[in-house]
C-alpha cells in the first residue's frame, strides 16, 4: 500500500513527462482500438444491409463486385440484363420473387434507383427489418419518387416538393423537362436505401423515352406525352431474387450461371460478403499490424522516459535506501510506476475511443454509409487493452532492473 | 434495288447467328472442388462438383481397363455421403438419396444427355471426345436430420479420400441465409456456428 502510494506520488510530481508519456499510450490504444472497432463496424454494417433476399442477379462480372454494384451502390454496373431474360428467369419454378432494379441516374449526388413497388416489401436489411416511411407513402404516379432518410435531410426536402434527376452520375445534363415529385420519405436505415432516390422502373424510362445515342434527341416529348407510350423498361441493372426454399438456391443459381442466351450471374449475398472479406482481411490485418506497432513504440517511450529518468533519480534511490527500502522495494516501486502508466493510458485510450467514435459516427454515415455501432468493449477487445497493461509493466521492469542494481551498488561501493 | 435485296439478304443471313448459343466454358482448377450445401427444416442436401483430376488423378477418356475401374471405383465411394461429409451424430442426419455422376466438360449447354450416369459409364467415350479435355465428379445426397440445429461443424473425410483434392469452395444457405466458407486440406472442417 506504501507502495503504491509512493510510485502514485512520484508520478504525481513528474506529471508533465508522465503525463505526456500516458498521453502517448492512450492515442496509441485508441488507434488500436479504433482500428478494430470499424472493422468490425464495417463488417457489422456490410452484413446488416441485406437480409432475406437469396440471390441477386446481374450481368455476368465478379461476385464481389456485383454486390457492391447493386446492392452498396459502390461502383458501376459492367453490363445491363435485358428484361426478356429477367422475366425468363424470374418465371422459374424456383422462383419465389424477383424485384427488378435499375441504376444509373443521379440527383445531387445520390443515386437515383428505379425498382417496382414490390422493393418496399421485398427489401430486408439488419435481420429482417422491412423499410418504412417517416412521412407519405410509396411512389403512386409515374413521376413520383421515394427519397432516402439522408436525401431528404441533406437536401431539406419536405412531402410534394418537385425534384429533377441528373442524367448519368455527373450532372451535366438534367432530365429537366421531367420533374419528380416526393411522394415519401424513408426512415433511416443505416444502409444505402439512404442516400438513394427510389423511382418506378417506368420513370426511368420515360425520363429517357426522347434520349437517342447518349443525348437528347431533336423531337423531345413532354411529361404528359410520355405517360401514353409504352414504358416497359427494356433493360435493367440486377436484381433481387427471393427462392420458394434454400434447397432451390443452387439450382436456381447453376440455372442463370449457364443461361444460354445471355452471360448472367447469381450471387448469394453472404458468400460474395465472404469473399470480401478474404481481400480486405489482409488490408485489415496489416492495419491491425501497424496500429499494434504505434502501440509498441509508445511502451518503448514510456521506458526510454522511466530510464532518462533513473540518473536524475539517484538521489531519491539513495534516500530510499537509507530509511531502509530494500533494493526489491525500488524494482517493485519502479515498476509499479510503468504499470500504472500502462493502465491509465489504456484507460484514457478507452475514453478517447468512445468520444472519439461518438464525434466521427454522423461524419462516417455520411461520408462512407458505415454506420458504426457505439458498443461495449468486445472480448477480443479487452484482451488488446489488458495486453497493453501487461506489456507496459513487463517493459518497465527493464529499467526497474537496472535500478535494482544500480541500487545495489550504490550501496556498496564508494564513490569519490 | 439489289442493294437492299443484298441487304435483306444479308439480315436473313446473319439471324441465325444473332440467335445462336454463345461459346461458353465453366472454369476448371485442379485442386478446387466445390461444394453447395443447402438447409431448409429438417432436410440438409449437398452437391460436390470435384475436378476429375482430384478424384482419380486424370481427366482423359477412360480407355483402359485401369482408368475404367478407377472412374468406377470413385463413382462408387462418391456415391456414399460418408465419404463426403461427416455430420455430428447429435444432429440425426440419415441419408434419403445420393447419387454421383462423371461429367464432361464441354462448351455445350449442359444437359442430361451430356451427363454419365453411375449405371451407364461404359457409354463414356463418344461424350468424352466432344468435351474440352476437362472432366468434373458430381456428388449429391439428400439428408433427413431429427436435429438439424445441433449441427455446429462438418468434418470432410473427402480430403483424405482423395489425396489431390487441395480446397473446397464451400457455398451454404438455409432459412437463416447464406455464406460461404473455403475449406483446405490442412483444416478439413467446416465451422458452421449456428450459420446453417
Amino acid at each position: 500500500m506504501i507502495l503504491l502510494r509512493l510510485a502514485l506520488r512520484s508520478l504525481i510530481s513528474r506529471r508533465v513527462t508522465v503525463g505526456l508519456t500516458v498521453l502517448a499510450i492512450a492515442l496509441s490504444t485508441a488507434l488500436f482500438l479504433g482500428v478494430e472497432k470499424v472493422r468490425t463496424g464495417a463488417r457489422a454494417s456490410f452484413a446488416d444491409t441485406i437480409s432475406d433476399t437469396d440471390l441477386i442477379l446481374g450481368a455476368r462480372t465478379g461476385g464481389v463486385q456485383l454486390l457492391l454494384y447493386s446492392v452498396f451502390r459502390i461502383g458501376n454496373a459492367t453490363n445491363n440484363v435485358t428484361w426478356e431474360s429477367f422475366e425468363d428467369l424470374a418465371s422459374r419454378p424456383e422462383v419465389d420473387w424477383a424485384v427488378p432494379i435499375s441504376l444509373g441516374d443521379s440527383h445531387r449526388g445520390f443515386r437515383v434507383m428505379g425498382t417496382t413497388t414490390d422493393y418496399f416489401d421485398r427489401y430486408k436489411y439488419r435481420g429482417g427489418r422491412a423499410l418504412s416511411f417517416a412521412e407519405g407513402g410509396r411512389p403512386a404516379d409515374l413521376f413520383d419518387a421515394a427519397v432516402g432518410a439522408d436525401v431528404a435531410r441533406e437536401l431539406g426536402y419536405r412531402l410534394g416538393q418537385e425534384i429533377v434527376v441528373a442524367h448519368g452520375l455527373a450532372s451535366f445534363t438534367d432530365h429537366d423537362d421531367k420533374p419528380f415529385r416526393v411522394s415519401g420519405i424513408l426512415e433511416k436505415t443505416g444502409t444505402p436505401v439512404d442516400r438513394t432516390v427510389i423511382v418506378s422502373l417506368e420513370a426511368i424510362e420515360a425520363i429517357h423515352a426522347d434520349w437517342q445515342g447518349g443525348g437528347r434527341s431533336g423531337t423531345p416529348i413532354s411529361a404528359a406525352q410520355v405517360r401514353e407510350l409504352d414504358l416497359s423498361p427494356r433493360a435493367i441493372t440486377a436484381a433481387m431474387i427471393g427462392t420458394s426454399s434454400p434447397l432451390q438456391v443452387f439450382k436456381l443459381q447453376r440455372a442463370i450461371n449457364e443461361y444460354p442466351e445471355e452471360p448472367l450471374m447469381a450471387v448469394i449475398p453472404g458468400v460474395a460478403l465472404q469473399e470480401l472479406w478474404e481481400i480486405v482481411g489482409v488490408a485489415e490485418t496489416a492495419l491491425l499490424g501497424v496500429s499494434a506497432m504505434v502501440v509498441a513504440t509508445a511502451l518503448l517511450g514510456m521506458t526510454a522516459m522511466i530510464f532518462s529518468g533513473l540518473n536524475e533519480r539517484r538521489r531519491e534511490m539513495a534516500i530510499f535506501r537509507a530509511v531502509g527500502a530494500r533494493p526489491r522495494t525500488i524494482l517493485g516501486m519502479l515498476t509499479l510506476e510503468a504499470a500504472l502508466m500502462a493502465t491509465a493510458g489504456a484507460a484514457l485510450g478507452v475514453i478517447l475511443l468512445y468520444t472519439g467514435l461518438w464525434i466521427a459516427r454522423p461524419h462516417v454515415d455520411a461520408a462512407f454509409g458505415l454506420y458504426l455501432p457505439i458498443a461495449p468493449l468486445t472480448g477480443r477487445e479487452t484482451a488488446g487493452l489488458i495486453a497493453v497493461v501487461i506489456g507496459g509493466t513487463l517493459v518497465g521492469t527493464i529499467p526497474a532492473i537496472r535500478a535494482y542494481r544500480i541500487s545495489l551498488a550504490d550501496g556498496m561501493t564508494v564513490r569519490s | 434495288m439489289p442493294l437492299r435485296l443484298l441487304i435483306a439478304g444479308a439480315l436473313i443471313c446473319a439471324a441465325p447467328t444473332a440467335i445462336a448459343q454463345q461459346r461458353q466454358l465453366d472454369a476448371h482448377e485442379h485442386g478446387a472442388g466445390t461444394l453447395d450445401l443447402a438447409r431448409s427444416g429438417n432436410i440438409l442436401e449437398f452437391e460436390l462438383r470435384a475436378p476429375g483430376a482430384d478424384i482419380v488423378g486424370f481427366e482423359h477418356a477412360a480407355t483402359s481397363e485401369e482408368d475404367k475401374m478407377a472412374v468406377a471405383a470413385a463413382i462408387e465411394m462418391l456415391s456414399k455421403p460418408e465419404t463426403i461429409l461427416a455430420l455430428s451424430d447429435a444432429a440425426g442426419c440419415e441419408p434419403q438419396e445420393a447419387t454421383a455422376i462423371l461429367v464432361a466438360m464441354s462448351d455445350e449447354h449442359e444437359d442430361e444427355a451430356g451427363m454419365l450416369e453411375h449405371d451407364e459409364h461404359d457409354e463414356h467415350d463418344d461424350h468424352e471426345e466432344a468435351a474440352a479435355g476437362h472432366t468434373e465428379f458430381h456428388a449429391h445426397a439428400i439428408y433427413t436430420c431429427s436435429n438439424p440445429e445441433a449441427l455446429d461443424r462438418i468434418d470432410l473425410p473427402y480430403f483424405g479420400h482423395f489425396p489431390n483434392a487441395r480446397e473446397l469452395e464451400v457455398q451454404a444457405v438455409s432459412d437463416k441465409g447464406g455464406f460461404g466458407a473455403e475449406v483446405v486440406r490442412d483444416q478439413p472442417v467446416l465451422q458452421l456456428d449456428g450459420k446453417l
